[in-house]
């Protein structure tokens, strides 16, 4: 599973990260690091969790909306 | 309710009463839940008009909707941030930045602080918090009983700002008093705390200009902005914002999320068995007691959504509104550790999020984890009841617990 990054949408929230530490790395400033993500097996559930959660919608599940 | 004049470009049709500090479950009500008792605005208008919303009594815009609220949080050129009310209600020479600044002026400001309240930075400060957190509790675990604000909340959102400003822990029953004159006082002891804090502050500056340490007001004094150094009055402004908006928030985040635990012992029990809910649960929490109102002003006359306003007007996005908007959030008054999608305004949205989220996440989960770990299935204590209120900060007093 492929997780599509937005960056110029993140407003370093943090929700991504605080659900799902290990997917989604951030810089020091609190922002997500640009490119996409390949998510390891046995980490989607989180991964969707935390993409939900981005209330700017910087983060798109591949395959889905 | 008291009704001020109707400004003339407001349509009757859009004004509603509604005031954040006295319609129903608005004031200190026992037992009560004003996040849920607000509710009933949204069978109203999606935006209207309050002519008695505001903190002077004055009138607001109330943006009932999440996706309208951030529409206009995020669009600071027509919604301006600088309010004035904090210099106009304080007679104070400090500017409370970057809260009542706007881009591009702000973005100097918050590039500057963002990285002293980074995610890495919080995680920094995570053992000292947790240290603290378990301190707390073992003081009055024993008893069988606490009092969640003054015995828990408020000690510790202090104790985490005081590490956070670099201050001896020593001060804190001193800084203690501060805030809950801060927070609960009369008009009057509140802006004498106000200046109390902001003279607290005004001295550390001097101090720390004799004597740089590696502290918070230390970097202010190395730091630049616009190729300039930060003015007195910016470094006060600073600290006092920091003060004011790490203190109250998170001691009633707390506060709200054990009154929920205490009352639904489901969850308790759910949160007790499975430590990797809690994270979730935290921002589930967060969405459902959401705690303050962001205010913008309105720069030009402008039309939104069909709604006529002008400038000067207060448009007011209660982010307690926004979480439990139904078309947003099905079933919005029911608190779901599961809920995806759970978008919520909690802390606000645009380019003034609040800054010390990540630090406010952290000390919510710390506290809930040592809470759980070290304290038995807990329940409100017979005979007591918990006092809520509503009003721009929302609050809780009075939760006693029992655990006995
Ligand atoms: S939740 Fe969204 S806005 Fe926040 S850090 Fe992650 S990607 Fe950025």
């Amino acid at each position: 599973m492929k997780i599509k990054v937005d960056f110029k949408k993140c407003q370093g929230n943090a929700r991504c990260w605080s659900l799902a530490p290990d997917v989604y790395k951030l810089d020091d400033s609190g922002y997500i690091l640009d490119g996409d993500i390949e998510v390891l097996p046995g980490q989607e559930a989180v991964a969707r969790r935390g993409a939900r959660a981005c209330p700017e919608r910087a983060l798109t599940v591949e395959g889905e909306d | 309710m008291t009704r001020n004049a109707v400004p003339e470009h407001v349509p009757q049709n859009l004004v509603r009463d509604f005031s954040i500090y006295t319609s129903p479950g608005m004031e200190r009500t026992p037992n009560g839940c004003p996040h849920a008792a607000m509710g009933y605005v949204h069978n109203f208008p999606p935006i209207f008009y309050s002519p008695s919303n505001a903190f002077d009594g004055g009138g607001t815009w109330v943006v009932t909707r999440a996706e309208d609220q951030r529409r206009i949080l995020g669009d600071p050129a027509t919604f301006s941030s600088r309010r004035g009310h904090f210099e106009k209600s304080m007679g104070e020479e400090f500017v409370i930045v970057p809260l009542e600044s706007d881009p591009p002026a702000h973005t100097f400001y918050r590039t500057l602080l963002n990285p002293l309240l980074s995610p890495k930075r919080v995680e920094a400060m995570e053992a000292g918090a947790r240290e603290r957190a378990v301190r707390l509790i073992e003081a009055f675990k024993a008893k069988g009983s606490c009092e969640v604000m003054n015995d828990f909340a408020y000690p510790f959102a202090v104790g985490v700002f005081l590490q956070f400003l670099g201050i001896d822990e020593s001060r804190r029953p001193e800084f203690l008093g501060w805030a809950d004159e801060l927070l609960h006082g009369t008009n009057e002891q509140r802006q004498a705390a106000m200046k109390i804090v902001a003279g607290f502050i005004r001295d550390l500056v001097e101090q720390r200009k004799g004597e740089p340490t590696d502290d918070f007001i230390s970097f202010l004094l190395k730091a630049s902005v616009e190729g300039r150094a930060l003015t007195d009055p910016e470094m006060v402004g600073m600290g006092v914002l920091m003060f004011v908006g790490g203190l109250d928030t998170v001691a009633m985040a707390i506060g709200f999320d054990l009154y929920h635990l205490a009352r639904e012992q489901k969850d308790q029990a759910r949160l007790r068995a499975d430590h990797d809910i809690i994270r979730p649960a935290v921002e589930e929490l967060f969405r459902a007691y959401a705690t303050i109102t962001p205010l913008r002003r309105v720069t030009q006359d402008t039309v939104f959504d069909g709604v006529p306003m002008k400038k000067g007007d207060v448009v007011s996005c209660p982010t307690m509104i926004a979480n439990r908007d139904p078309s947003e959030f099905p079933e919005p008054d029911r608190i779901d550790f599961d809920r995806e999608n759970n978008r919520h305004t909690t802390f606000a949205y645009g380019p003034h999020r609040c800054i010390g989220s990540h630090l406010a996440r952290r000390e919510l989960i710390i506290g809930l984890e040592e809470f759980l770990n070290r304290i038995p299935t807990f329940r409100l204590k017979p005979g007591e009841a918990p006092i809520t209120y509503g009003g721009y900060v929302f609050g809780v007093e009075n939760l006693v617990l029992d655990w006995t």
